[in-house]
């Protein structure tokens, strides 16, 4: 086997898997009421609402309308009839519109047996528009789809990293998308080439992915024409962030990696191939408190007890629930949250899991400067900070910090380190 | 606390790694244990309640500081260890009075007077030893010999390190059978396991072990209570390195340069010269395995980053050796250990300097 990459220094071991099932995607019940968000990240713009309340909407109908930068076309759901158009509280803590749908009617689009365009016809402008009308969004971060291509395909010269990593015992699902859906993932990454033109283009896979299907997915590749590598990667928090990313493939400069995960190409794909907005989403759902952690196709908006209660409900009292993975996730507090173009997983971590324990004063062991992967001194830093010296902690290197959790994962006195950090930094920029 | 601890949770990271800080503590106290029991077999009763009573001490006074700062500490189990700690330094049946009081010393007035756990800028239970020799010099220097050796409780007797400073002996002879033409006390156990040993294995080698050096090991001579299973703070130290509870760099570093240093230089007992310095004696004799990797290697007072750790587990041991040379006392690996404490920051300082002027080279 070929010797995995990694970043140099600091990490958390991820070895660990927790096993779940595995085998063919299911679709999630539809929603009886799903509660669709219009902004997926704090700073974009609000999508403006095109349906009032009462109206009838078909499944995949436009709900509203991309209004500005960082907004993306929404789309229903479900067939039904729009309840309600209100402010919300997002899980990440700021407010968005959001757009209640409840089911009624039939399936109008989704139920029917996928159309398939040979999208090698269209040119770089029709697939540009079908992105954007589709409301596609890069999972990872809520951005849309549309702008970051057109973006990236204005300064050439970068190399597109589709991203398979997944650095926690739990997410599996873009590990799982390369081997039920490899086809879609690489057609999906043969659209995104054709608009952004990357100068070459790596495959980053966990270094004990099974050799069939890494077989499979070469001839995929050949068969495909791309100029494209697959690279493994040792099983390091935080191995799937951009930084150090590209400090494992020896690229200094991380802006020059366009980074792409292969739920958000699967979405490219189905909607230049098989004309569908980005309404579904795949969802992990698992930790601890699951009685049977499975990956689930779920609809936007459904609320995550429906996904839970799908994989068996819960055995026991969950310590917390999580959307995202379990370093960088979110926490919230019931299980109306719903699903939205960003969830990529659902955990419900038992307090075995989460290892709470009371905060204690810093024992100064040091175990978050040997692991942070910016080479910060997070002891430093903290203590700069609770001295009231938030520029000499910015100095120390506060302003590089990715907030990957890792030094906080790690302490002893369970301080709140990532809280800490962001808060300083969110004041400091302030000023 | 079980709020505090649900409030944590609502920041990210929401997985954490197994180690606590009071996990630390306890594991490292349970370490500990072969060393209590080992020493109770070899001294009886009064090993027993002299563990017993610093702990309770340690325990009392951190029950104390917890009741006029309002927070309920005792659960992090340093006051425990630290209690355990200076109970390594007393001689088996030194007044009770003596741990009592270091053990409150320490917590009180080393931890908590700074602002307790993880404030405090020298180790406690270092801090409580170096009390008690300083109150109680003569108490902390009568030991006497394991009832296994003696056959009856209570015979006095000079540690090994001590009553070898006191001997006049030729170049060529060694110091354990220097100790042996003194008629300094062996047990049959010894003799028996270093026989089959030159038997076996070094005569072959064309060398010899001198009687002695398997009383160093388990503790069949006189002296402190954490020196008399020297096997077993050697296995408990591996379980703490293993477990990375502790760092090793500066307990290794404090062993390395220590026990070079013995050799190359000598120690100043009989037989000793330049380059051919006993330095298994030297390690064996006195506590300076046990101050390595119990309280050199204490996180609060300890250097954090790697590099400055070596420096200060190197200075350590070259200070140890220093009083072990040219010292009153035989024992001065606690006062190193303390008088590093005292410099750490100073020694973190000018390596953070260093580094932001390596920094500013580079990007300039």
């Amino acid at each position: 086997m070929i010797k995995a990459r990694g970043f140099k220094g600091g990490g958390v071991s991820v070895d660990h898997r927790v096993p779940f099932k595995s085998g063919p995607i299911e679709n999630a019940f539809l929603p009886m009421n799903a509660v669709v968000v219009l902004r997926e990240t704090s700073l974009s713009v609000e999508p403006f609402p095109v349906v009032s309340v009462g109206q009838e909407v078909m499944e995949g109908q436009l709900l509203a309308r991309s209004a500005g930068p960082g907004s993306t076309n929404v789309h229903s759901p479900i067939p039904g009839i729009v309840r309600r158009i209100r402010a919300t509280v997002t899980p990440e803590g700021y407010e968005s519109n959001s757009i209640l749908v409840s089911l009624e009617g039939s399936f109008s689009v989704l139920g029917k047996k996928p159309e398939r365009y040979l999208w090698k016809s269209l040119n770089k402008a029709d697939i540009a528009h079908i992105v954007q009308e589709k409301g596609i969004v890069r999972v990872s971060s809520g951005e849309p789809l549309s702008e970051i291509l057109s973006e990236r395909s204005s300064r050439p010269g970068f190399v597109l990293v589709v991203n398979a990593l997944e650095m926690d015992p739990y997410r599996r699902t873009e590990e799982e998308l390369l081997s039920i859906r490899p086809e879609d993932v690489i057609d999906g990454c043969a659209i995104a080439a054709r608009v952004a033109r990357p100068a070459r283009i790596v495959l980053a896979v966990d270094a004990r992915l099974s050799p069939e299907i890494e077989g499979r997915l070469k001839g995929i590749i050949e068969a495909s024409e791309l100029e494209m590598s697959i690279m493994s990667f040792s099983r390091r928090h935080p191995q799937d962030m951009p930084r150090q990313i590209a400090e494992s493939l020896e690229i200094v400069d991380q802006s020059a990696l366009f980074i792409l995960e292969p739920s958000t190409l699967v979405a490219l794909h189905d909607a230049v191939v098989a004309n569908k907005p980005h309404i579904e989403q795949y969802v992990y759902v698992g930790g601890g408190a699951i009685k049977s952690p499975a990956i689930l196709k779920a609809r936007i908006g459904a609320p995550i007890g429906d996904l839970i209660e799908e994989c068996g409900g819960l055995v026991g009292r969950p310590d917390a629930i999580v959307l995202g993975g379990p370093f960088r996730g979110r926490a919230v507090a019931d299980l109306d949250a719903s699903v939205t173009r960003t969830t990529q997983a659902v955990l419900a971590l038992t307090s075995e899991e989460t290892k709470p324990a009371p905060e204690r004063p810093c024992v100064r062991c040091g175990d978050c400067v040997a692991v942070c992967p910016e080479g910060l001194d997070p002891y430093s830093m903290l203590k700069l900070l609770r001295a009231g010296r938030g520029e000499a902690a910015i100095a120390a290197g506060l302003d590089r910090c990715t907030s990957c959790g890792a030094c906080a994962y790690a302490c002893r006195s369970r301080i709140p380190l990532v809280r800490d950090f962001r808060a300083a930094r969110a004041s400091e920029a302030l000023r | 606390m079980s709020r505090d601890a649900s409030a944590s949770l609502r920041y990210p990271p929401y997985i954490h790694d197994w180690k606590t800080s009071a996990k630390a503590a306890w594991i490292c106290s349970i370490t500990l244990a072969p060393v209590v029991a080992w020493s109770i077999v070899l001294y009886g009763r009064s090993a027993a309640l002299v563990w017993l009573v610093s702990v309770a001490s340690a325990l009392a006074s951190e029950a104390v500081a917890s009741g006029i700062s309002r927070r309920w500490t005792l659960g992090d189990g340093s006051a425990a260890l630290t209690g355990l700690l200076i109970a390594t330094a007393m001689p088996p049946g030194v007044p009770l009075y003596v741990p009592a009081l270091s053990a409150a010393f320490a917590v009180l007035v080393v931890k908590a007077a700074f602002g307790g756990l993880g404030a405090n800028w020298m180790n406690p239970a270092l801090a409580g030893i170096a009390f008690a020799y300083a109150n109680w010099p003569v108490a902390m220097r009568e030991y006497v010999l394991p009832r296994i050796v003696a056959g009856v409780d209570g015979v006095s007797a000079a540690t090994p390190l001590t009553f070898a400073k006191g001997l006049a002996g030729g170049l060529d002879v060694r110091i354990m059978d220097s100790l042996r033409g003194a008629s300094y006390p062996l047990s049959s156990f010894d003799s028996a396991v270093t026989g089959f040993l030159n038997d076996s294995v070094f005569s072959r080698l064309g060398a010899r072990l001198p009687d002695g050096y398997i009383d160093l090991a388990i503790g069949l001579k006189p002296g402190a209570l954490g020196e008399s299973a020297l096997i077993a703070v050697l296995v408990g130290s591996l379980v703490l390195v293993g477990l990375r509870l502790i760092k090793p760099v500066a307990p290794i570093a404090m062993v390395s340069v220590f026990a070079i240093l013995a050799r190359v230089l000598g120690t100043g007992l009989p037989g000793e010269a330049f380059l051919n310095g006993d330095a298994l004696f030297s390690l064996g004799g006195g506590s300076v395995l046990l101050v390595a990797f119990y309280m050199a290697a204490d996180p609060v007072s300890s250097p954090v980053r790697r590099r400055s750790a070596l420096v200060y587990g190197a200075a350590i041991g070259a200070l140890c050796f220093v009083f072990r040379r040219w010292g009153a006392y035989s024992e001065g690996a606690a006062y190193s250990v303390l008088v590093m404490n005292v410099v750490t920051p100073f020694i973190e300082k000018s390596a953070s300097g260093m580094t932001a002027a390596r920094a500013r080279r580079r990007s300039s």
